[in-house]
């Protein structure tokens, strides 16, 4: 459902739940207005997120506020964990990953959310950050070295 | 893909997002602001946001069935496939396609070059006018309708007149008729909105339609409903090129 994704990435942009949001119903009814400039038969979806995360990103930088990404692990869930000990472990790597994340550059955290947490494909990530699919590839690659230096590769 | 790459893609399961806000009846609340006049160059606007107002209802139904699927554009139609059609009545009002007149009245009250019926059809049982926003010829049989043919002007790209809503399990053809861009609409009912005279669309502005052919003749849509088949309805636009 796009209303979902639109908001997800109007957060990961705006770094906010306010912003977020304004992010989105501004988007929403920008994207209306300008359905005349959409390119008849593309495909809708990534058309509509790149116009809400030009939002969000506005409103993070009007606010002069610097990128942090709040993003938690949910509480600990009754996933099937061989044992307290392993579930612990599991938790803090998770917390780990996301605060590793929060520490990298924007375009580098940017790219990696689009993809892995988002997961949403190259062609779509390009479009709704404004770049080349070709550097969406590039940037991945060097983003998840910047992470791998940070919190190592997984065990097993 | 690496370990970490897994371990990221694992991640997007049990991030805790913030609660998503409803954001469409803001939005919808948001559009339904409506100046206080309203000269007519505004009106253009109006159309557009109604429409959205439109869409956004559908967006505010359950989740289910707000996915939208795809979009695409003919003149002055708006093709939208969405996951679940919402209730409309299968039974027609006409009214919402303008004013009973006659053919000579359609021509010069339409407001946009008009196409005559199709030659070989008898003269159509109803002439339907909205100035400025359409006419239709509709053919009768007993109670139901053989055939409607809809002309309204628009171009892909102009805020859309027409709304069509288009389930799963209709097939959406793009084409050409003598160079002309054309959509055939077969294999399920859709849903087909209209925008009132005064630029609102209402939920009970809609029907359930069967198979449709729409063509886009330099800046007038043509929309032929009946229980045709696509060269039927084709042949039906070839023979209204008359002007």
């Amino acid at each position: 459902m796009h209303q979902g994704i639109a908001f997800r990435v109007a957060y990961v942009a705006a770094g906010e739940r306010g912003d977020a949001e304004e992010a989105v119903q501004d988007g929403f009814v920008k994207a209306y207005r300008a359905l005349g400039r959409f390119r008849d038969g593309a495909p809708f979806r990534p058309w509509l997120l790149r116009i809400v995360a030009n939002e969000a990103r506005n409103r993070r930088r009007s606010a002069g506020r610097r990128i942090g990404l709040a993003l938690r692990a949910a509480a600990a869930s009754g996933d099937a964990a061989p044992s307290p000990e392993a579930a612990a472990v599991a938790a803090e790597r998770r917390d780990e990953l996301l605060e590793a994340l929060g520490r990298l550059d924007e375009r580098d955290r940017e790219v990696l959310v689009h993809r892995f947490l988002l997961e949403l494909g190259e062609e779509e990530t390009a479009t709704a950050l404004g770049i080349r699919r070709g550097t969406v590839k590039s940037r991945t690659s060097r983003a998840l070295e910047r992470l791998r230096a940070m919190v190592g590769e997984a065990e097993s | 893909m690496s370990g970490l790459e897994r371990e990221l893609r694992a991640l997007s399961a049990v991030v805790d997002w913030p609660a998503e806000p409803d954001v469409a009846t803001t939005v919808a609340d948001r559009l339904g602001e409506r100046p206080p006049a309203r000269p007519r160059r505004l009106r253009v606007a109006i159309v557009a946001v109604a429409l959205l107002a439109a869409l956004l209802a559908v967006l505010a139904v359950p989740p289910a069935r707000t996915a939208i699927l795809d979009w695409l554009g003919i003149g002055g139609a708006r093709i939208v496939r969405v996951d679940e059609l919402p209730p409309l009545p299968a039974r027609r009002d006409f009214d919402v396609l303008g004013q009973r007149t006659s053919s000579v009245a359609a021509q010069t009250g339409a407001g946009f070059p008009l196409a005559e019926p199709p030659r070989d059809e008898p003269a159509p049982d109803e002439v339907r006018l909205a100035p400025g926003l359409r006419v239709s010829y509709i053919w009768r049989d007993g109670d139901d309708v053989r055939l409607l043919i809809t002309q309204f002007p628009g171009r892909v790209g102009d805020p859309a007149l027409l709304k069509k809503l288009v389930g799963r399990t209709t097939a959406v053809d793009r084409f050409e008729v003598d160079g002309d861009p054309a959509v055939w609409l077969e294999g399920g009912p859709h849903a087909v909105l209209f925008v009132a005279p005064d630029g609102a669309i209402r939920d009970d502005q809609g029907w359930l339609a069967g198979n449709t052919l729409l063509v886009d003749r330099d800046g007038v849509t043509m929309r032929v409903e009946g229980q045709l088949e696509r060269e039927d309805a084709v042949e039906l636009v070839r023979a209204t090129r008359g002007r």
